[in-house]
């Protein structure tokens, strides 16, 4: 008998013992109880944040909030434009648009850290930034963001080569004084200034990087309106950096346009300092159910709705609106992505792209047109993207200003008999159509839309056996696959890094080929030429209609099945005043967000 | 001192084996963990520049033997993905994983004790069949079903909504007991089944035997049978049963629990280093677990040799 | 030892042993039927409206895509059949022969090398031994059954070991061996038939938990790569059921529990129709 006692108190004590010393370090332990907090609530989780490597969307919204970049894009702007955020003003250009020359502020600082001197944190400098950029090409970095500046900044190639020594100048990335930089390129970059209101551009201490190594990614020291609290594989909690620069927020200068944006009640915080929330508790929820179970029961404030739950929010589809039970406690924002889903045909493939035999070439391209014009983009939308999708024919989304709204839809209109006569008169049949290999990474959706396509093509005579899935347990796995030539079809989104189209031309530039981004393998002299010429121009009309000639080449071409841009649903709490983004504006939004103060309101 | 010199032999020569084997599976065929950590437009130098970092170029004893001297010497490294030191996330991870499993595997066990008596000394009659046919119904039921629909139905507003959806918040008793009620039943559900069914067999042998039949014969009242002499000789096997079963429910963390809940355990950090390759967090998961295995397997069979009166010494 | 014709009476009177044989055998019949070309071939057709409510058409409605659920349904039974016979039978028969050759030469380096082997198995928890297997094949179809036969055996290996650790000191067997008979012949021909009722009830509990670890598998990505099962429909109805959609839900489970209720149900009948112990009462 009083051994079970005894076995049982055992436990029982070292069960509290435990208990006691698993101290999370909940968000209530140490913060004034009357703190704002805004929650939100993200679809993934960033895996590192260090802004090197901070190259999926979560990351960069965090990121972006911990440290400083030079510029940022307007809170409220749409179309999004690029405003000073570290910097002072937009950059000093010269005139052939190789020399940029840039001022900081200088009332920004890092926050107090063990890796400074006496642990406190000291103002940012020129150097920091150079650093933070020679950082990229350093192969120990492994930075994911060094594709946005290579090749583009005059001996940075050498300086990696020579070892990456970072007492080692640069030429062509100089600190002039304490607070100016200048940058010289190789050739003209017009999308330059963009690239530095990228996350990866933000903005870090030499003493800290050396001092964490690699555990800088978890142990963030920045300039950024926010320091991190706690990261884990469930969540971060950023908290009000005390010091950060005081800049009164301005409508005008945020962009405000009261015909669109008024009935969001920003008028409020006119004058008020950012960050107007203390602090900002992320969680990551990555399944569908589990997060709009958390955002219904009030555990978070703010959520990109899963599309299956479309139907029960929204009250009518255009313009998007909420129920009348749900707009009572909710505000929504129907937001076009600024990206977009494509298939793309491996085009280095003989059996489905170009081939050596021009007979045969031409059969492949009547096969691959086929296939484009038997997708039905519609019932594509209406299953998987609610049918608030905009579908487009092309790599121009409806986000990017050279987008032509009065193209036509030919190129994404179903049409069965156009289809089945391009097979006919090119002589394929069930008996002679090639296996196709469709990849895509293991998960549900992926399957489902491998079933749909599969069925879309059953109604053009392809045997359904003859269309096999390539899965892959992992996204990483699917890209090492695609990225060395070995999926046929390959099923891809691409996000916008910046609101120019040049981003997503370079998607089809042959030199672009695997293992860089043109994941099509598509080598089109022609286009290859216009993109070589538009490459150093400024946006203009000009530029506009070489971008679409060059996006006509390649519908021609049936290189690819594209596209469509998801339209986002996002709803957040009332008592929470903001006007949310998830492009790129993106994290930036943060410290414009008002929350209200205490706890949980329903 | 023989046996104990020959257990410390297969101790080792287990955890040589599962170190190779897991190595093998995990790490050498596993995933290459290079492309996600490469960018977008990346060069073919710069891909095998961090091929090169992650060590894939190097030959698979020199791979293993670097494998054997970091887990001797605890030089566990960091991980690829987050820079996090493996030992940290360790520290981090397994108490939440501990504090996850053990209620649910206690509650489990104790259930099935209760209700495996129930059944044995009701042998035959319908207190069994009952038993029996509950036991059978939840084992018939698959975890996922289980956790998909105790989330509905305690969790949201369609069931009872009285419970967290998901999360691990804890920074007291009363949040603890908020975020691990949900999954502590999923578990009890599930492995009630299991359990009652091995001691109720258990306990069955145990009412079978003749010194049973001798003390009832003897006027012996019911609940001394019980406690006395059942329960007292079962208590070896169900001690034995308890602890072997520890490594595989507790230490391993259980997966699908923590991916569904949102608890940042060990089951979940390891499914993850071996979805997406991370070498240092994987070798030292599945070298650690097998070292703890091994330990407790040997533990456990010299308790049973202590405890057990009819082994001799 | 019982006689067949003794096991089988005693099966016939256990009710809940004759429920769970008629239910199995149902299921046999649905998955003959599939394989046969006849029932079930419906499953990947997504012509149907999305998330039609059961009806004359479609018997329990279908999915987001326009799939048949019950088509599907169907179409799983054999999946299930398929992967849990394949894994019953191969684990049972591998289980058999280890735990056979490590009972017959006990103590030995044979009997050391195969427990050495079930040791370093049972040490990997399982859902990442297999999904390693998973991703170490990449993807190919028999992985999980590999990684499921991989670990499987154990248990049987076990029993079957302990029970021959038995037989060999009886009679029979040192008859045997006077007589001069190989090795050989002795385990094949005297001592495995004798753990026949070791292997049947082992052989139908791998079987029950191939079929919950495939769902298992599918779910995270790790299982059926083409065709459907339960365990992808359970992963597809977690996006479902909070919008309001349950049929894929309750078609999954329901016939998941009714197959597993019944082989669980025949494994209890077959283990205490066969019990030596059960004789005595």
């Amino acid at each position: 008998m009083r051994r079970r006692h005894t076995i049982a108190l055992a436990l029982a004590a070292g069960f509290a013992l435990l208990l006691a010393a698993c101290d999370t370090g909940g968000p209530s332990g140490d913060q004034p109880s009357a703190a704002s907090v805004y929650r939100h609530a993200m679809d993934g989780a960033p895996r590192s944040l260090d802004p090197a490597q901070a190259s999926n969307v979560y990351a960069k919204m965090l990121t972006v909030s911990l440290f400083d970049t030079l510029y940022r894009y307007k809170y409220l702007a749409r179309p999004y434009q690029l405003t000073p955020n570290l910097a002072e003003a937009m950059p000093r250009v010269s005139a052939d648009g190789l020399i940029y020359t840039i001022r900081l502020r200088p009332d920004a600082r890092f926050i107090d850290d063990p890796a400074f001197p006496g642990g406190q944190g000291r103002a940012v400098t020129a150097q920091d930034f150079v650093y933070s950029m020679k950082r990229h090409f350093d192969p120990k970095t492994r930075s994911q963001g060094s594709w946005l500046w290579q090749d583009r900044i005059v001996g940075m190639a050498q300086w990696a080569e020579r070892g990456a020594d970072y007492d080692q100048e640069v030429p062509g990335l100089r600190a002039l004084d304490e607070h100016t930089v200048q940058v010289q390129l190789v050739s003209p970059f017009p999308q330059f200034t963009h690239t530095l209101a990228q996350g990866f551009a933000a903005i870090v201490p030499r003493e800290a990087v050396e001092k964490y190594g690699a555990e800088f990614a978890i142990r963030p020291v920045g300039s950024g309106p926010y320091r991190l609290q706690r990261f884990d594989s469930s969540g971060a909690v950023l908290a009000r950096n005390q010091g950060f620069r005081q800049q009164p927020f301005s409508l005008a200068d945020e962009g405000f346009d009261a015909a669109t944006q008024g009935h969001l009640g920003l008028e409020v915080l006119e004058g008020l300092v950012p960050p107007l929330t203390d602090r900002i508790e992320v969680s990551f929820i990555a399944e569908d159910a589990a997060r709009w179970n958390a955002f219904i029961a009030g555990e978070v404030d703010f959520i990109k709705a899963p599309v299956t739950q479309f139907d029960r929010i929204l009250s009518s589809r255009q313009p998007a609106a909420l129920t009348a039970e749900l707009a009572e406690h909710y505000q929504l924002a129907a937001n076009l992505e600024s990206g977009f889903v494509h298939t793309d045909f491996n085009m280095d493939d003989p059996r489905i792209g170009r081939h050596t035999d021009p007979v045969q070439n031409a059969r492949n391209a009547a096969l691959r047109c086929a296939i484009v014009k038997a997708f039905d983009w519609d019932r594509r939308n209406e299953v998987f993207y609610y049918g608030i999708g905009q579908v487009f024919p092309g790599i121009i989304p409806p986000v990017a200003e050279e987008f032509d709204p009065s193209n036509g839809d030919e190129w994404i209109r179903r049409d069965l008999k156009a289809a089945r006569k391009l097979l006919g008169d090119a002589g394929w049949h069930a008996g002679n159509l090639p296996e196709l290999e469709y990849g895509f990474p293991s998960s549900v959706t992926e399957r489902q839309m491998f079933e749909q396509f599969r069925s879309f093509m059953g109604e053009i005579g392809y045997p359904p056996e003859k269309i096999r899935p390539l899965t892959f347990a992992t996204y990483g796995d699917y890209a090492r696959a695609y990225l060395n030539r070995e999926v046929m079809l390959i099923t891809t989104g691409w996000t916008m890094d910046y609101p120019d189209a040049e981003n997503t031309m370079q998607l089809f530039y042959g030199p672009n080929a695997t293992p860089g981004s043109n994941s099509a393998n598509y080598d089109n002299p022609e286009y290859d030429r216009l993109y070589r010429a538009a490459a150093t121009m400024a946006p203009s009309p000009m530029r506009t209609s070489m971008y679409r000639s060059m996006n006509r080449l390649l519908l021609d071409d049936c290189a690819t099945i594209s596209g469509i841009s998801r339209t986002l649903i996002l709803l957040w709490d009332r008592n929470v005043t903001m006007l949310p983004d998830r492009s790129f504006v993106g994290g930036f939004y943060f410290p414009f967000v008002a929350a209200a103060e205490g706890e949980p309101r329903h | 001192m023989r046996s104990v010199a020959s257990k410390l032999l297969n101790g080792v020569l287990l955890v040589l084996g599962v170190t190779f084997i897991s190595f093998l599976l995990m790490v050498w065929f596993g995933p290459d963990q290079t492309y996600t950590l490469i960018g977008k437009n990346a060069s073919p130098e710069q891909i095998e520049d961090v091929r090169r970092q992650l060590g894939y170029d190097q030959p698979f004893w020199q791979r293993y033997g670097e494998y054997l001297r970091e887990l001797a010497t605890l030089d566990l490294g960091a991980s690829n993905a987050s820079g996090e030191s493996v030992r940290a996330l360790l520290a981090r991870t397994v108490p939440v994983s501990l504090l996850l499993m053990i209620p649910g595997f206690l509650l489990g066990n104790l259930l099935g004790i209760a209700l495996g008596l129930t059944a044995a000394r009701h042998r035959g009659r319908w207190g069994d069949r009952v038993v029996t046919v509950l036991s059978v119904t939840a084992m018939s039921i698959s975890f996922l079903v289980v956790i998909i629909a105790f989330q509905v139905l305690l969790s949201t507003p369609y069931g009872l909504d009285l419970f967290p959806v998901r999360g691990w918040q804890v920074d007291g008793f009363v949040s603890y007991l908020q975020y691990v009620t949900v999954p502590t039943l999923a578990l009890v559900f599930v492995t009630v089944g299991y359990n009652t069914r091995f001691y109720r067999a258990l306990f069955v042998e145990e009412y079978g035997k003749d010194h049973i039949r001798t003390a009832r014969a003897f006027g012996a009242p019911e609940r001394l049978i019980l406690w006395k002499h059942v329960l007292k000789n079962s208590m070896v096997p169900i001690v034995t049963r308890i602890m072997f079963s520890i490594p595989l429910v507790v230490i391993s963390g259980s997966l699908l629990l923590e991916s569904y809940f949102g608890i940042p355990g060990i089951g979940q950090a390891t499914f993850e280093a071996i979805t997406s390759g991370d070498q240092p967090v994987l070798k030292a998961v599945v070298g650690l677990t097998a070292v703890a295995f091994v330990l407790i397997q040997t533990a456990t069979e010299l308790l049973y040799r202590l405890l057990d009166p009819r082994v001799a010494r | 030892m019982n006689g067949r014709v003794e096991t089988w009476s005693r099966l016939k009177g256990d009710p809940a042993g004759v429920a769970g044989l008629l239910i199995v055998g149902v299921f046999l019949l649905l998955a003959a039927g599939v394989w046969a070309g006849v029932l079930g071939q419906g499953w990947a057709d997504a012509s149907g409206g999305r998330w039609e409510s059961p009806g004359a058409e479609h018997w329990f409605g279908t999915n987001v895509l326009g799939q048949d659920i019950f088509e599907r349904s169907v179409y799983s039974v054999r999946t299930a059949f398929e992967i849990g016979l394949v894994v019953a039978v191969l684990s049972t028969l591998l289980g058999a022969a280890l735990g056979a050759l490590s009972g017959w030469y006990a103590r030995t380096w044979v009997d050391g090398t195969v427990m050495w082997l079930k040791g370093v198995l049972d040490a990997i928890p399982f859902y990442l031994f297999v999904a390693a297997v998973a991703y170490a094949l990449q993807g190919r179809p028999w992985a999980m059954h590999l990684a499921m036969v991989a670990t499987f055996w154990t248990t049987t290996g076990r029993l079957v070991r302990a029970e021959v650790l038995k037989l060999r000191g009886q009679d029979f067997v040192r008859a045997a061996r006077t007589v001069g008979l190989s090795d050989a012949r002795i385990l094949l021909r005297h001592v495995l038939p004798n753990t026949s009722h070791i292997l049947l009830v082992q052989g139908t509990l791998a079987l029950v938990a191939a079929i919950k670890t495939e769902v298992i598998l599918s779910f995270l990505g790790l299982g059926v790569q083409d065709g459907v099962s339960w365990g992808l429909m359970l992963a597809e109805s977690t996006q479902e059921v909070p919008a309001g959609h349950f049929a894929n839900f309750a078609a999954a489970s329901g016939m998941l529990f009714a197959l597993l209720m019944g082989f669980n149900l025949l494994a209890d009948a077959l283990q205490d129709a066969m019990d030596p112990r059960q004789a005595s009462l």
